[in-house]
């Protein structure tokens, strides 16, 4: 059996270089795309179906200098994915090492989890039908090695072991930084059930543009537990009503017949 | 039956409107449900080849479910506006129909008060039809066109889609039923198919609508 992992993204030690982009690329064969200066030297403005990591560049202003800080962008392999939740061809699953995978046999590109995912990381190929997003490296972790990305990261800003060790390691990295940068702090530990890739920010989420506390949205707690498995049964409740009706109102009418009487018409 | 003892219903552009929308509705549902549950896309995924077929279906039945209610309100609008003056001129005689066709529903005859031309229970059916057609048709186009709306609202459009589906369809298996094969239904398919009812039964069923219609 597969032991659970984990990814931990010190964005403290991160100098921007998108080698992990590049190595995500070439591991997982995924194709070149045409980009464009977003801001800052960022080239990329979210993950593509065929771009599943990359970087954001974030310029902070204090005091006269100017510092980058430095967000990695891939899935997050969520413990309860809102994107699985969502999917209505049960694609989308868990595997033991913690990851979320699309299985692509079933995916029918129908766009649900891109919507419901709180950072819309799943991005659908809308010539393939099929969407698309970061594997974690499944084929490669389940061999014993590195996902392309920690394996490839050069200043040491990602690791990759057991979720004690990581934790561990995260949380010596944030008393270090803290020194520096006063709201420095861990994001992941407490969204979606708690999630695979654990990150050391060194402001606010809003700073990096990453929600505060994502959770399952209001909209599909509602159609997914209240809708979908209760409201579904007023239609066989609706076409009963009918058939009932069918049945009464002929059985009413043959009685008042023999007792004389008529049933208007 | 002669001509004289028949009186018009409905005319030709909402028939359009009734019948095009009798079709696409229920490909729109049945595509539709494809994509609902897991469970229900096993059954009626196979039924459209696949479920890429099947909400390629939907969209273009989307379409002709938006296109058609323009085309026929592009026709006759004066009809248009007269269907709904006469559902909002909602007063004690249709609920003293709400409150007694429960019973008539089921068999038991009552005694119900001159209706107009669409009785209490049609017109709640209007509303709540065309209300449920409308949210769904808005937020099916939101859904489709993700990309030009915000998250929050394509997020809800989900909930809200399935919601009027299910009000909807409650609303057509009772329509249908009732237009058909219910004892006191009588000459009201014909209203919608041939255009015209019977005047003993519009008498008798619509007394206040009657009464317009013959007096003028």
């Amino acid at each position: 059996m597969m032991t659970k992992k984990m990814v931990f993204v010190d964005t403290s030690l991160c100098t921007g270089c998108k080698a992990c982009s590049v190595a995500c690329k070439t591991w997982n064969d995924l194709e070149a795309e045409k980009n464009q200066l977003i801001t800052s030297y960022q080239a990329q403005a979210s993950t593509t179906h065929n771009t599943w990591t990359y970087i954001s560049m974030h310029e902070k202003y204090e005091n006269g200098k100017m510092e980058w800080l430095m967000f990695k962008h891939q899935c997050y392999h969520c413990a309860e994915p809102s994107c699985m939740k969502a999917c209505p061809v049960e694609a989308i699953y868990k595997t033991e090492s913690g990851y979320t995978l699309i299985d692509q046999e079933k995916c029918i590109g129908c766009g649900y989890c891109v919507a419901n995912c709180p950072w819309s990381v799943p991005k659908t190929n809308p010539e393939l039908k099929k969407t698309f997003k970061c594997t974690g490296c499944i084929d490669r972790v389940e061999n014993g090695l590195k996902p392309a990305c920690v394996y490839t990261c050069q200043p040491g800003a990602l690791h990759f072991g057991e979720p004690d060790e990581m934790k561990q390691i995260a949380k010596a990295r944030l008393e270090e930084v803290k020194k520096d940068h006063p709201k420095a702090q861990l994001y992941g530990e407490n969204a979606m059930g708690g999630t695979t890739y654990l990150y050391l920010l060194l402001e606010d989420p809003e700073f990096y543009g990453l929600p505060e506390n994502p959770t399952t949205s209001a909209s599909l707690v509602v159609w997914k537990d209240w809708v979908q498995p209760y409201g579904i049964w007023l239609i066989p409740l609706a076409g009963a009503a009918a058939i009932g009706s069918f049945f009464s109102t002929r059985i009413i009418n043959s009685i008042n017949k023999s007792k004389g009487g008529s049933f208007h018409g | 039956m002669d001509n004289k003892d028949r009186v018009e219903r409905f005319s030709g552009s909402a028939r359009f409107a009734h019948w095009g929308h009798t079709v696409t509705f229920l490909l729109l549902l049945f595509t539709g449900l494809s994509l609902f549950t897991p469970a229900l896309g096993k059954f009626f995924a196979p039924l459209f080849f696949g479920h890429v077929n099947a909400s390629l279906i939907h969209k273009i039945m989307a379409v002709g479910f938006t296109v058609v209610p323009l085309v026929a309100l592009a026709i006759n609008f004066k009809g248009f506006i007269a269907w709904w003056k006469d559902v909002f001129s909602f007063g004690m005689n249709d609920v003293k129909f709400l409150m007694k066709f429960p019973l008539e529903f089921f068999g038991f005859h009552v005694e119900i008060p001159p209706q107009t031309k669409f009785n209490g229970g049609e017109k709640m059916n209007s509303v709540v039809t065309t209300t449920s057609c409308v949210l769904l048709a808005l937020s099916g186009y939101v859904m489709w066109f993700k990309a030009a709306f915000p998250l929050w609202l394509v997020q809800w459009c989900y909930p809200i889609h399935g919601i009027c589906m299910i009000l909807a369809t409650c609303m057509v298996c009772m329509h249908a039923y009732l237009g058909s094969f219910h004892p006191g239904s009588g000459e009201s398919f014909w209203g919608m198919w041939k255009g015209t009812v019977r005047s003993d039964w519009a008498a008798h069923h619509h007394a206040k609508w009657y009464d317009e219609v013959t007096k003028s």
